[in-house]
C-alpha cells in the first residue's frame, strides 16, 4: 500500500488545473497556483527566512511559506518553466482573458507582459518543432500563439474553435516535438510547427491533453480526459487505445511511473476527491487515494529536494499530498489488497458466470423438448428462436408536426413485439443515451427512431432492442450496432433551380466515377435504388436541418463541383472525399460569396472595435489623471476646513467614479463583441483551409494570416478563392 | 485497541437467502470449525479449511430454495443438527450430511423465517406463525402485517416459551400460545432479531433487532413494560441490517456485536462498561452480507468473522496477519498453494469455456429451425423500495448475483433521479415526450465491470402516482434483461406510525357507498405506502400515518360501506378525495363523499412548515456567504474584523456546504407544498386561485410568516 510521503494543508483554494511547480531561484522547487479574486500563490518551504517586499508580491497573512502574487484578474491557466535557457531559472507564466506575463519570481521582475487579443485558455511551455527556443505557446480563441523569452511573437496559426488544451509531444518520433490542440469543435489536431498532421474527434467539448511517451512508454501519443463527460484514455498516435468513463470528471492528468516499472502510468485526480493510477496498456486501476474535495492538479516534482521526484496532488481545498513512487519490492502491489485473492475471486465470478451461460443452455434445451409455443411462455420470456431483427435507416423529409430527420427502423421477423429500445452512441444525443419505450398500449413488432445529428460525423450507433411479449416480464435483448453515415441529414431531392446555391468549390480528381458514387453512397443515405454508373452525373440534396441545396457535379474529364453556401459542409465533403480516395494535396477553387460578404462585414466591425477599444482607452488614462487631481483638492478642501468644496469634489468624485463604471462596462461589451469578431476571423481562416488538403492547406493559412497582418482584405479573399496569393 | 481483519475468501456457492449460513461447533478433533451454508437452488453444503483450500464434507442434491438455516439439537448440548427451511418443508441433517428429518408443514406459502429450540420449532410465512412441539402443530396466530423475523427467548432460562416475532409495520409482537401478549414499537421496520450475546444476557429476556433502514436496537422483552436499552442511529445512511451475531472477535473477554448490512458493510461493536455499543470496526464488501457469524474456520488459533453475501461468497475476516513473520520458506510454500488453487481454478475455467462454446454453438444452430424457442435465462434480482424518513424521499436497490451490465429506469409519474454517491454507474438521461408514450423519466445506467448492486434515489410528488420500472440487464449470455414494477402511491411520502396527536385541527373526509370492507381496504393500500396487502381481520380498522416530509398526519378508520381519513393538512384529504373517488369510478361503485374543513388547520400546517423553511433560507444565505468571506479572509489575513455572526459562518463552513449538499431542492419542495395546499385550500371552497399562485410565489420570495398567513386568509 502506497502511502503519501509528505501532507500539506494550504488555507488557500486551488483552481483546477492551475498548478505548477518550479524551480524560481534556480534550486528550489516551487509550487505556484492560481486561487481566488485573481491571485496567484507560490508556496516556498525551503527558504523560509526570505521574503519577497514588493508592491506586487506579499506575504500570505494565513500562511508563514506562502506569498501571493496579484494578478487583479481571473487567471486562466499558468505555467511553469524555462523560457529563457540562459538564465538557469525557471519563469512562472500567468494567462488571463486578456493578457500573458512571464514572471521573474526570485527577482520579482516581468520577462515580459503581452497583450493577447484572443485570451488564453491553455498554455505550454516548450520547445516547438525548429524553432529552438523555448516558447511560451498559449491557446485563445481558434487562435494558437508562441512567444519567447523577449515575448517575441514566433509562432502563430489557427484552429477550428476555441483551444481547450495545449501539449508538446515528440509525435512522429523525428526528435522534435509537435503541438497537440484539444478544441472546443470536439477535435484534436497534431501541428507541426503550423501545418497539421494529424485530427481526431472527441465527443465532447472539453478537452485535456496530456503528452505521454518517448523512453518512459510502449506508446507514442498522449493521454486524454473529457472533462464534461468524465472518461479518460490513451491514444497511441491517432488511434485511441483504451478509454474509460466515469460518473466523476476528470480534473487532472499526469503521465508518472508510480510503481517503479519503468512505464509511465496515467494518474487521473477526479472531481469527487479520488485520484488513481491506471496502467497505460489496459486502463487498470494500480493505485487509488481519497481526498476529501475535488483534485485540483496533479504535478511531479522533487519537492523535498532529496533527490526523488514525487507525484503531487492538490485538491480545491488547499491539501497537498505527495507520493513516491512505490519501491521494487512492492511488484507493482500498491493496492491494500493480495493480488492472488483478486485473482482467485475474478476467476470465480467468471466461472460463476460460465455455469450460469452453461444453465442457460440446458433450460433452453429442456424448452425445446416441451410443448409448441404459446401465450403463456411469453411471460417468461419465450420466444421462438428464429426471431431475427432487422434494421433499416432512411431519410425522414418529416411532416407538419415533426421537422425532417434521419429515421431508425427496427422490426422483428415474427410477432414478437418491441418493449423498448436503447441506442448508445456519442455525440448525438442529450446524454451517452438515447430510449425508446412506447407506452403498453401502442407496443408492436416494428420502430421507427428519429435520430438527427447535430454535426456531419460518422456514429457508431449501438442498438440494444428489448425483445419479448406482450406480457413478458423478462425480454431477451438483442445487441447491434450500425453505422450512421456521414452525411446522413441530407436527402437526395430533384434539382431546384430556382434556390441553387451561388458558393461553390470545384477540385480534379482522377477518379471513375463508380468510385465515386460508391463514396456517396457510403457517406450518405441513399435510396436503395440509386445507381449511377457513368459520368457525367449530378446529385442533388437537402439538408436537413435547414432546407438549403447542395449539389454534386461529376464532370467526364474527373473535375468535380460542390455546389452550397455552407463553406464548413463544402470543407466537410473534401476532407472526406480525400480520406477515402486517399489523396495527399487537393488544391481547389472556391467562392461563397454570402460568407465572404459577411466576412468583409465582420473585417470592418473588427476594425471599428479597434479604434472603439483605443478611445475607450484614451478616456480611461484621463479620467485617472482626473481622478487624481480631484482627490488632492478634496482632500486640500479638507484639511482647510472648507467642508462644502470638499463635499463638492467628493461628489464629483463620486460620478466620474459611476462613469469609470459605465465606462468599463463599455469596455467590457467591446471587448467580448471584438472577442467574438475576431473568433469569426479565425474560423474563416480554418475554414478556408478545411477546404484544400495537404501542403495547399497550410499555404492558405499561412497566407492569409499574412494578408491579415499587412490589413489586405482584397488579398485575403483571393487567396480564399484561389488558394495563393499570385493571380 | 484497533481491530484488524484481513479478508480471505472461501468458497462461491449459489444465490443466498438472509440468515442461511451457520459454523458447526468445533469438535474435539479439530480446532477449526465447518461452515454449512444452503443457496437458492436448494443445495445444503457442509465443507472445512484444510490448508487454505475448501474440502467438502458433504453437499446435498438442489431442490427448491433454501430459505433459512439454523443448527439445533437437545438442548444444552452442542447444537450440531442441521435443519434447512425450504418452501413449506423442513428437512434436517445431521453434521455427516445424513438426513434424518422430513417434515412436509402443513402451511400453504412457503417458511419465510424459522427458530429452533430443543424440539420446539417456531416458523412463519409470510403473515403466519406456527409453533411445532415435536413436530406437532400447537400454537398458531395471523399477524396484521408481514412477518419479517422469528426468535424465542431462551426456554431454558424462562418459565415459559416466548416467541417474538418481528413484522413489518415496525412492530415486535411478543405471544404466548397462539396470542399476542404485547407488542413493541420499534424505529424501522425490523428484519432480523437475535438473542443478545447469543442467550438473552444477563436475563434471558435481551434481544437484538436490526431494522430496513439501518438500526440497531436493543429491547429488554419483559412484560409488561418492555424497556428500550440502547439504540444505534444509522447516521452513515449503510443500509439494512439482514445480521447479527454476538462474538468475542476483539479478544476481551465480553461478546462482540457483529453486524452485517445489505450495502455489504460488516460492523463490529464491542461494549463499553455502560454496555453502551461502540463501533470498532467496518469493512466494505461489494454485496448484500446475509449471514454473518463469528468463529475459526480458516486457521487454527485465529479468531475470524465468517460471512456469506447474496451472490454466494463465503468470505472471512481473519485476525490472522496476512503477512507471515515466518522464514523465507514459509512465504513460499504460501504462494505455491495459492498458485496450485490458481492453476486449478484456470484449467477448471479452461473445460468449461469450451463446453460453453460447444453449446453456444448448438444454440446458435438452433436459432435456424422454426421450431425451436428461445428461452430467457431467469436471474434473480434481489431488490428493495423504501422510503427514507430522514429527506423523504425514496431508494432503489437493485442486486444481481452476476455483474449489472446497464439499467434501464423509466417512469409514468413526474420524479426525480438524484445522485447517489456510492453508485458509480453512468447515468444518461433521455429526452421523452410523456404525451405520446407516457414517459416522464427515462434513464439508462451504464454499469462500470464488476458492479453488482446499484443504489438509486428517488424523489415523488404526492399526488402523482403511477409506475416506476426498471430494466435490468446482466452482463450474462444470451443477453437478456427482467423487469421490475415499483408503485408510486398518490401520498407517497407517508409512513406508517402507531400514535397520533389528538389535539390538531383536522379536516376530515367522509366515504359512504356500497362497497365492502376489501374494497375500501385496497384502495387504501392503492393510496397509501406499508398497509399489509390482506385486509386485516376485524371489521373495523384504523391505520395512522405521519408524512415524512411536513410531519403532518392522516388518521384512516374504515369498514364496511364507510370511511373516515382524517388530516391536519388540505393537501392530504384533497389528494384522497381525488384519487378515492377516481377509483370508486372506475369499480362503477356510487360513493358519497362529505368533507369538513377545518379552517384553523391551514394555519397549523403553515405553522409546521414555518420553521423549515425559515432554517432552509438561513442556511441557503449563509452558504451563499461563505465563498466570499472566505476571500475575504484570505485577503485581510483574519477574521478578527467580521461580525461574529460571519465568523460563526466561517468557523460552520463545511458542515453548511454538506447540509446544503444532502438535500437539494429542498427549498423548491417547501415551496411546492405551500403552493398546493394553497390551491387545495380553495379548491374545497370552491374557487380556483391558479391565477394567484405568482403572487404566491413573490411573497415566498421574501418569506415572512405572517404575511403568508395573511395572504392565504385574504385570497
Amino acid at each position: 500500500m502506497l502511502l503519501p510521503v509528505f501532507t500539506l494543508k494550504l488555507r488557500h483554494k486551488i483552481s483546477p488545473r492551475m498548478v505548477a511547480i518550479g524551480r524560481y531561484d534556480g534550486t528550489h522547487p516551487c509550487l505556484a497556483a492560481a486561487t481566488q479574486a485573481g491571485k496567484v500563490f507560490i508556496h516556498n518551504p525551503h527558504t523560509r527566512s526570505q521574503h519577497f517586499s514588493a508592491s506586487r508580491v506579499y506575504q500570505s497573512p494565513l500562511e508563514s511559506d506562502v506569498s501571493l502574487l496579484n494578478i487583479n484578474q481571473a487567471v486562466s491557466c499558468l505555467t511553469a518553466g524555462v523560457l529563457n535557457p540562459a538564465l538557469g531559472c525557471d519563469a512562472l507564466l500567468v494567462g488571463t482573458q486578456t493578457n500573458l506575463l512571464a514572471y521573474d519570481v526570485y527577482n520579482n521582475s516581468d520577462f515580459f507582459y503581452r497583450e493577447v487579443a484572443d485570451g488564453a485558455n491553455a498554455i505550454v511551455l516548450g520547445t516547438l518543432g525548429d524553432i529552438s527556443s523555448p516558447l511560451a505557446i498559449i491557446g485563445g480563441n481558434c487562435a494558437l500563439q508562441g512567444f519567447d523569452h523577449e515575448g517575441k511573437d514566433l509562432f502563430w496559426t489557427v484552429t477550428g474553435d476555441n483551444v481547450h488544451s495545449l501539449a508538446l509531444c515528440d509525435f512522429d518520433g523525428d526528435g522534435k516535438k509537435e503541438l497537440l490542440v484539444g478544441s472546443e469543435d470536439f477535435d484534436i489536431r497534431v501541428f507541426k510547427e503550423d501545418e497539421i498532421v494529424a485530427e481526431m474527434t472527441e465527443t465532447e467539448v472539453r478537452i485535456n491533453l496530456f503528452p505521454f511517451g518517448g523512453n518512459h512508454s510502449r506508446f507514442i501519443g498522449f493521454l486524454l480526459s473529457i472533462l464534461d463527460n468524465g472518461t479518460v484514455g490513451v491514444y497511441d498516435k491517432t488511434a485511441r487505445y483504451w478509454r474509460i468513463k466515469s460518473k466523476n470528471y476528470a480534473m487532472s492528468i499526469h503521465a508518472f511511473d508510480l510503481n517503479s516499472d519503468g512505464v509511465c502510468e496515467l494518474i487521473t485526480g477526479w472531481s469527487n476527491g479520488k485520484v488513481d493510477a491506471r496502467s497505460d496498456r489496459t486502463g487498470e486501476v494500480i493505485f487509488k487515494d481519497n481526498f476529501s474535495s475535488a483534485i485540483a492538479g496533479v504535478v511531479e516534482g522533487d519537492y523535498r529536494m532529496d533527490g526523488h521526484v514525487q507525484l503531487i496532488c492538490c485538491s480545491v481545498d488547499g491539501e497537498i499530498r505527495g507520493y513516491l513512487p512505490g519501491s521494487a519490492e512492492m511488484r507493482g502491489n500498491l493496492m491494500d489488497t493480495s493480488v492472488e485473492q483478486e485473482l482467485i475471486r475474478e476467476l470465480s465470478q467468471k466461472k460463476q458466470n460460465l455455469l450460469l451461460e452453461l444453465r442457460n443452455y440446458e433450460e433452453n434445451a429442456k424448452a425445446e423438448w416441451s410443448s409448441p409455443l404459446n401465450e403463456a411462455d411469453g411471460q417468461w420470456g419465450i420466444i421462438p428462436a428464429n426471431t431475427k431483427l432487422h434494421t433499416a435507416l432512411s431519410v425522414n423529409l418529416g411532416s407538419e408536426t415533426r421537422a425532417a430527420h434521419t429515421e431508425l427502423c427496427i422490426s422483428t421477423s415474427n410477432d414478437t413485439i418491441i418493449r423498448a429500445v436503447m441506442i448508445f452512441a456519442e455525440g448525438i444525443f442529450l446524454g451517452e443515451s438515447h430510449v425508446v419505450h412506447p407506452s403498453i398500449h401502442s407496443l408492436s413488432s416494428s420502430i421507427c427512431i428519429p435520430i438527427t445529428p447535430p454535426k456531419d460525423v460518422p456514429v457508431d450507433l449501438h442498438l440494444k432492442t428489448f425483445v419479448g411479449y406482450r406480457s413478458s416480464t423478462q425480454f431477451h435483448v438483442f445487441e447491434l450496432t450500425r453505422q450512421l453515415p456521414r452525411f446522413s441529414m441530407y436527402a437526395l431531392t430533384s434539382p431546384d433551380s430556382a434556390s441553387q446555391p451561388l458558393g461553390y468549390v470545384n477540385f480534379t480528381i482522377a477518379e471513375r466515377a463508380q468510385r465515386v458514387f460508391v463514396w456517396l453512397n457510403q457517406n450518405f443515405l441513399l435510396p436503395e435504388d440509386t445507381d449511377i454508373q457513368n459520368a457525367p452525373f449530378q446529385v442533388c440534396f437537402t439538408s436537413l436541418r435547414n432546407g438549403s441545396q447542395l449539389y454534386i457535379k461529376v464532370k467526364l474529364s474527373g473535375e468535380i463541383t460542390v455546389k452550397t453556401d455552407d463553406i464548413e459542409l463544402a470543407g466537410d465533403i473534401i476532407q472526406s472525399v480525400a480520406s477515402f480516395f486517399a489523396i495527399e494535396d487537393l488544391q481547389v477553387e472556391a467562392d461563397f460569396p454570402v460568407y465572404f460578404e459577411e466576412l468583409r462585414k465582420v473585417l470592418v466591425k473588427v476594425d471599428e472595435y479597434h479604434s472603439v477599444h483605443q478611445k475607450l482607452s484614451a478616456d480611461m488614462a484621463d479620467n485617472s489623471n482626473l481622478i487624481r487631481s480631484l482627490l488632492v483638492r478634496a482632500e486640500d478642501a479638507r484639511l482647510m476646513r472648507d467642508m462644502k468644496t470638499m463635499k463638492n469634489r467628493y461628489m464629483e468624485l463620486y460620478d466620474l467614479n459611476k462613469d469609470l463604471l459605465n465606462g468599463y462596462k463599455i469596455r467590457c461589451n467591446n471587448h467580448t463583441e471584438l472577442l467574438g469578431n475576431l473568433k469569426a476571423v479565425n474560423q474563416a481562416i480554418q475554414r478556408a483551409g478545411h477546404l484544400r488538403v495537404g501542403k495547399p492547406k497550410n499555404q492558405v493559412i499561412t497566407a492569409c494570416r499574412d494578408a491579415i497582418r499587412s490589413n489586405n482584405i482584397n488579398t485575403l479573399f483571393r487567396i480564399m478563392r484561389v488558394g495563393t496569393t499570385s493571380s | 485497541m484497533d481491530l484488524h481483519l484481513h479478508r480471505a475468501d472461501y468458497v462461491q456457492v449459489g444465490v443466498t437467502s438472509q440468515k442461511t449460513m451457520k459454523l458447526l461447533p468445533a469438535t474435539r478433533g479439530s480446532a477449526t470449525q465447518k461452515v454449512v451454508i444452503g443457496d437458492h437452488e436448494g443445495v445444503v453444503l457442509c465443507f472445512g479449511m484444510k490448508k487454505g483450500e475448501a474440502v467438502a464434507v458433504f453437499k446435498t442434491l438442489p431442490g427448491q430454495k433454501i430459505a433459512r438455516l439454523e443448527l439445533g439439537g437437545i438442548l444444552n448440548t452442542p447444537q450440531e443438527k442441521i435443519f434447512v427451511a425450504a418452501g413449506s418443508e423442513i428437512r434436517g441433517f445431521t453434521k455427516r450430511g445424513k438426513q434424518f428429518l422430513s417434515f412436509e408443514t402443513n402451511l400453504t406459502e412457503s417458511i419465510k423465517a424459522m427458530h429452533i429450540s430443543g424440539s420446539d420449532l417456531f416458523l412463519s410465512a409470510s403473515y403466519i406463525y406456527s409453533h411445532y412441539c415435536d413436530c406437532k402443530d400447537q400454537h398458531y396466530y395471523l399477524s396484521g402485517d408481514k412477518i419479517n423475523d422469528v426468535i424465542c427467548l431462551p426456554v431454558e432460562r424462562l418459565p415459559h416459551l416466548t416467541p417474538v416475532l418481528a413484522c413489518q409495520d415496525r412492530l415486535l409482537r411478543v405471544l404466548q400460545g397462539s396470542d399476542v401478549v404485547f407488542e413493541i414499537e420499534v424505529s424501522g421496520p425490523p428484519t432480523v432479531l437475535a438473542l443478545h450475546n447469543g442467550n438473552g444476557g444477563d436475563s434471558g429476556e435481551d434481544v437484538l433487532f436490526g431494522t430496513s433502514d439501518g438500526k440497531l436496537g436493543l429491547v429488554q422483552i419483559t412484560a409488561p413494560t418492555p424497556a428500550h436499552k440502547w439504540e444505534i442511529q444509522n447516521e452513515k445512511k449503510r443500509g439494512g441490517i439482514l445480521c447479527v451475531d454476538s462474538f468475542d472477535i476483539m479478544g476481551d473477554g465480553v461478546k462482540d456485536l457483529l453486524v452485517g448490512r445489505d450495502d455489504g458493510m460488516v460492523e463490529v461493536y464491542s461494549f463499553n462498561n455502560a454496555n453502551e455499543p461502540a463501533l470498532r470496526f467496518d469493512q466494505a464488501l461489494s454485496e448484500s452480507v446475509t449471514s454473518i457469524q463469528g468463529g475459526c474456520v480458516g486457521k487454527d488459533g485465529y479468531d475470524e468473522i465468517v460471512v456469506s453475501t447474496y451472490s454466494g461468497w463465503v468470505t472471512g475476516l481473519t485476525t490472522e496477519p496476512v503477512h507471515k513473520e515466518g522464514g523465507p520458506g514459509e512465504e513460499l510454500r504460501l504462494n505455491q498453494e495459492t498458485q496450485h488453487k490458481l492453476s486449478c481454478l484456470r484449467s477448471e475455467l479452461e473445460q468449461l469455456q469450451l463446453k460453453v462454446t460447444q453449446e453456444r454453438e448448438r444454440y446458435q444452430q438452433s436459432s435456424q429451425s422454426s421450431q425451436a424457442k428461445s428461452v430467457v435465462p431467469s436471474f434473480s434480482i434481489n431488490d428493495k423500495f423504501t422510503l427514507n424518513k430522514d429527506d423523504a424521499s425514496y431508494s432503489l436497490i437493485l442486486e444481481v448475483q452476476t455483474a449489472i451490465d446497464n439499467v434501464l429506469v423509466q417512469s409514468d409519474v413526474p420524479i426525480d433521479l438524484l445522485d447517489v454517491d456510492k453508485n458509480s454507474a453512468v447515468v444518461s438521461f433521455s429526452s421523452c415526450d410523456a404525451e405520446s408514450s407516457d414517459n416522464f423519466l427515462l434513464a439508462t445506467y451504464r454499469c462500470q465491470a464488476n458492479t453488482t448492486r446499484l443504489e438509486l434515489k428517488i424523489r415523488s410528488i404526492e399526488g402523482q402516482y403511477g409506475t416506476l420500472q426498471a430494466y435490468v440487464t446482466p452482463r450474462i449470455q444470451p443477453r437478456t434483461c427482467q423487469v421490475r414494477q415499483y408503485l408510486i402511491k398518490p401520498l407517497s411520502l407517508h409512513q406508517r406510525s402507531h400514535c397520533i396527536d389528538r389535539d390538531r385541527p383536522m379536516n376530515t373526509l367522509t366515504l359512504t357507498g356500497q362497497f365492502s370492507f376489501a374494497e375500501v381496504h385496497s384502495w387504501v393500500v392503492f393510496c397509501l405506502p406499508e398497509v399489509p396487502e390482506k385486509p386485516p381481520a376485524g371489521e373495523c380498522v384504523t391505520f395512522y400515518f405521519q408524512n415524512t416530509f411536513l410531519d403532518t398526519q392522516l388518521e384512516s378508520t374504515y369498514r364496511k360501506g364507510e370511511g373516515v381519513f382524517k388530516s391536519d393538512n388540505i393537501s392530504t384529504i384533497s389528494i384522497l378525495k381525488d384519487v378515492l373517488s377516481k377509483e370508486a369510478t372506475k369499480k362503477k361503485i356510487n360513493l358519497n363523499i362529505s368533507y369538513e374543513i377545518n379552517e384553523m388547520s391551514v394555519k397549523h400546517t403553515l405553522g409546521l412548515i414555518h420553521p423549515k423553511l425559515e432554517y432552509q433560507l438561513l442556511l441557503a444565505k449563509k452558504v451563499q456567504l461563505i465563498d466570499a468571506l472566505k476571500e475575504l479572509q484570505v485577503h485581510e489575513g483574519n477574521t478578527d474584523f467580521l461580525i461574529p455572526e460571519y465568523r460563526c459562518i466561517l468557523e460552520e463552513a463545511e458542515r453548511l456546504q454538506e447540509e446544503y449538499k444532502r438535500q437539494p431542492a429542498h427549498l423548491e419542495r417547501l415551496y411546492g407544498m405551500i403552493t398546493d395546499l394553497f390551491i387545495d385550500k380553495f379548491k374545497f371552497k370552491g374557487t380556483n386561485v391558479k391565477t394567484k399562485v405568482p403572487l404566491l410565489l413573490e411573497i415566498l420570495d421574501s418569506y415572512d410568516q405572517n404575511t403568508l398567513i395573511a395572504f392565504f386568509d385574504a385570497a
